[in-house]
């Protein structure tokens, strides 16, 4: 009996040498199971490596909701000088999620910066803008100086000398009744403009704040 | 007539010999010393007739070193050593250990240090063997490199030390938030601020290593996991490939060994 | 190294090998001694120098000076060095990135099949440099005081003055230390390399009212102290007037 087969040659098998395959077959058994075991082996790894990642990755994309804290009464601020006070940042955890603010009233012959006008108070946060240290308030030589590298800031938080690149950070402030209240953090640059909060060491000029994004889920300034 | 000389008298068939005293009595019995070294060699018997580990292990140690070496090679073993010190004193630092940011974690550290017997000791021989570990990985590197012991055929165990010299850095960085004092808070912030700096994905990986955008309650727990399940895996892993390859490819010679002198071996050999 | 290169090092080295002693018991006893060191002086340093505990973490502090552990203190000092904000990121992530991969890649780009290191005087000589390079910026990391200190020694003729100079100078020591002087003048171990000068010998290179003229009238960014109580004005001066 003539193989019917013989007369047809398939352009899937001519060629590509299949190991027991037949004549026409694209797909042997082994080369079906050698995919199987590959297929079910990735979605077992990826069964438990994926959520895990997430798991793991998760809180980046968390947002946190932001709280407003009394720190005075209107007028316990001077508008030349800085009053430290205590602000939360992470609630729940004590004094650990605590930071220092430090406070002064809203002065027009200071703060003539467009960008400040109709704050009340001007809240300044004592992580240095180089890499967190904290930094302190030195009336006498109306500067904020950093312990660890250098970093040295005017009155208004601006660079003066050191390794920061943008000036300290701020916070926002409001005026409940007679309470004096501290919002969510932000970040400026150089000319005080304002941007969503950014970590230490993440310049604000030029292609600065394209290289450092904010956090995805924070609130666009 | 004159006397023959007297012939020794012929040896006795060994059948018929008294047999030769036997370890234990003197009835040839096995006292319990020799009864236990038997029960020890069957085991070990046992279980190398199931696992053939004695070959593992002869492969091991039996294996020569080339002539030459010297004091320089230990440096890697010591790092070994310093590693397992390491192990040892933190597990059961864990045991005291409690990664709560809200007081828990100082307060324990304080516990292990002012009141548990010997805590302070145990502590001190982690904190001061890290600073030892890293000396060890640092001094063990300096002699690779002078000798020129990262060159063919050892390429990759050049590479997969210099993963863990950064894993070993990322161990001493990690284990300093725990006593949460005031070096450990800042210290850390400013190394994840660093890690922030990074165009691009540095804002993403310091939120990562906070569990968030502020130093938060997971940060420290998140510390404390990376310090003691994450990379010291990691670093078990990577010392046993390292160990192999060591085993594989044989201890360097000192490069100003040559063996010129040795023509009758080379020949032996060819 | 080329094919014929690697084959005579494998056979050069098996020969070496052929001619060694057996790992164990030979090498394992080195190693057991080194072992037996490397613990003795864990256990010195943990019984002579214990396990100190700082003050419990406060990220409410202004008047901590923060400080790592020593084996990253010549990072930490590039950091210091490094000034420029637009160097920051090389500071931080740059130097240290590009050093760990040329280090990864050392094999595949170092490939000559010389072993001896004083026939390998390129490499050799990298080594010395960064290794001496990490010395020199852990030591200066180490002695990198706080901006809020003097931590000089009192000079012989200061001391000897006594009464009211010695008064004085460790008055104006104490108010140059606790004003924000050193954030931008280095004095000793103490301070910051700029923006402005060196204060350590500054009454070598200006007279005493040259030192009270600039306090008063400075050049920017030097913020002016003429607003400081008298008493402590004259002090600074004094002390300064002694740094020769």
């Amino acid at each position: 009996m003539p193989d019917k087969h013989a007369s047809y040659r398939s352009r899937y098998t001519a060629d590509r040498l299949i190991p027991g395959a037949f004549d026409g077959e694209t797909i042997t058994r082994r080369r079906f199971m050698t995919g199987s075991a590959h297929t079910a082996g990735a979605i077992a790894a990826g069964a438990f490596t994926l959520p895990a990642l997430a798991f793991a990755v998760g809180p980046i994309f968390k947002s946190t909701p932001h709280s407003w804290v009394t720190v005075g009464k209107v007028g316990s601020f001077p508008n030349n000088n800085y009053v430290p006070v205590i602000a939360t940042l992470t609630p729940g955890i004590g004094e650990a999620g605590k930071t220092t603010v430090y406070m002064r009233a809203f002065n027009p012959a200071l703060d003539t910066d467009p960008y400040d006008r109709g704050t009340p108070y001007i809240a300044i946060s004592t992580r240095c803008a180089h890499l967190g240290c904290p930094v302190r308030w030195v009336d006498a030589a109306q500067r904020f100086i950093c312990p660890c590298h250098g970093g040295v800031y005017d009155l208004l938080g601006r660079r003066v000398g050191g390794p920061p690149v943008r000036p300290l950070d701020r916070f926002y402030t409001r005026v409940v009744g007679e309470d004096v209240q501290v919002g969510p953090r932000f970040s400026v640059n150089s000319e005080l403009r304002r941007f969503s909060p950014r970590d230490p060491a993440e310049p604000l000029d030029g292609i600065g704040q394209y290289l450092y994004p904010s956090r995805p889920t924070e609130r666009k300034l | 007539m004159p006397r023959l000389p007297k012939l020794p008298a012929p040896p006795l068939p060994a059948a018929l010999k008294a047999p030769p005293a036997r370890p234990g009595e003197e009835d040839g019995r096995l006292g319990p010393i020799e009864d236990a070294k038997q029960a020890g060699i069957t085991i070990v018997d046992w279980v190398d007739e199931r696992t053939s580990l004695s070959g593992v292990g002869r492969w091991l140690l039996f294996r020569k070193v080339p002539k030459g070496t010297n004091w320089f090679y230990t440096l890697g073993s010591a790092t070994l050593f310093a590693f397992l010190s390491q192990a040892v004193t933190g597990v059961f630092l864990a045991m005291y250990y409690r990664p709560d940011p809200a007081g828990g974690a100082y307060e324990s550290i304080r516990h292990v240090t002012n009141e548990v017997f010997l805590g302070q000791f145990v502590r001190g021989m982690h904190k001061w063997g890290s600073s030892v570990m890293v000396v060890l990985v640092f001094l063990h590197m300096g002699r690779t490199f002078l000798f020129g012991a990262y060159k063919y055929p050892r390429e990759l165990n050049w590479v997969i030390g210099v993963v863990l010299l950064v894993l070993t850095l990322v161990m001493a960085f990690t284990g300093y938030l725990l006593p949460f004092d005031q070096r450990a808070y800042w210290a850390t912030i400013v190394g994840v601020n660093i890690n922030g700096t990074g165009p691009l994905l540095g804002p993403y990986l310091s939120d990562f290593l906070r569990g968030g955008g502020e130093f938060g309650a997971t940060t420290l727990s998140r510390f404390y996991s990376i310090h003691m399940l994450l990379v010291p895996g990691l670093i078990i892993a990577l010392i046993g490939a390292h160990l192999y390859l060591v085993t594989k490819l044989g201890t360097t010679a000192p490069p100003w060994e040559k063996a010129e002198n040795s023509a009758d071996l080379r020949e032996a050999k060819a | 190294m080329n094919q014929l290169e690697k084959e005579q090092y494998l056979r050069e080295y098996a020969i070496l090998k052929a001619q060694g002693k057996p790992f164990f018991p030979y090498a394992v006893a080195k190693d057991a001694a080194m072992a037996c060191v490397v613990l003795a002086v864990i256990i010195s340093l943990s019984l002579v120098l214990g396990a100190e505990l700082g003050p419990k973490a406060n990220p409410t502090t202004t008047t901590y000076v923060p400080r790592p552990e020593w084996y990253f203190f010549f990072l930490f000092e590039m950091l210091r060095v490094i000034k420029p904000p637009s160097l920051v990121p090389l500071a931080t992530i740059g130097v240290p990135t590009l050093g760990l991969v040329l280090l990864f890649l050392l094999p595949f780009f170092d490939r000559g099949p010389e072993r001896r290191p004083e026939r390998r005087p390129i490499a050799v000589a990298t080594f010395i440099v960064v290794a001496g390079a990490m010395a020199f910026l852990t030591y200066q990391g180490a002695n990198a005081g706080s901006p809020f200190a003097v931590e000089m020694a009192t000079p012989a003729r200061v001391t000897q003055a006594g009464g009211a100079t010695l008064a004085e100078y460790t008055v104006g020591k104490e108010v140059v230390a606790s004003r924000g002087c050193l954030a931008c003048h280095k004095l000793g171990d103490n301070g910051n390399a700029g923006p402005g000068p060196d204060l350590t010998h500054i009454a070598a290179r200006l007279p005493r009212q040259g030192i009270a003229r600039t306090l008063v009238n400075p050049t920017a960014p030097m913020p002016s102290f003429k607003n400081l109580p008298p008493k402590q004005f004259a002090a600074v001066v004094a002390f300064l007037g002694q740094l020769k």
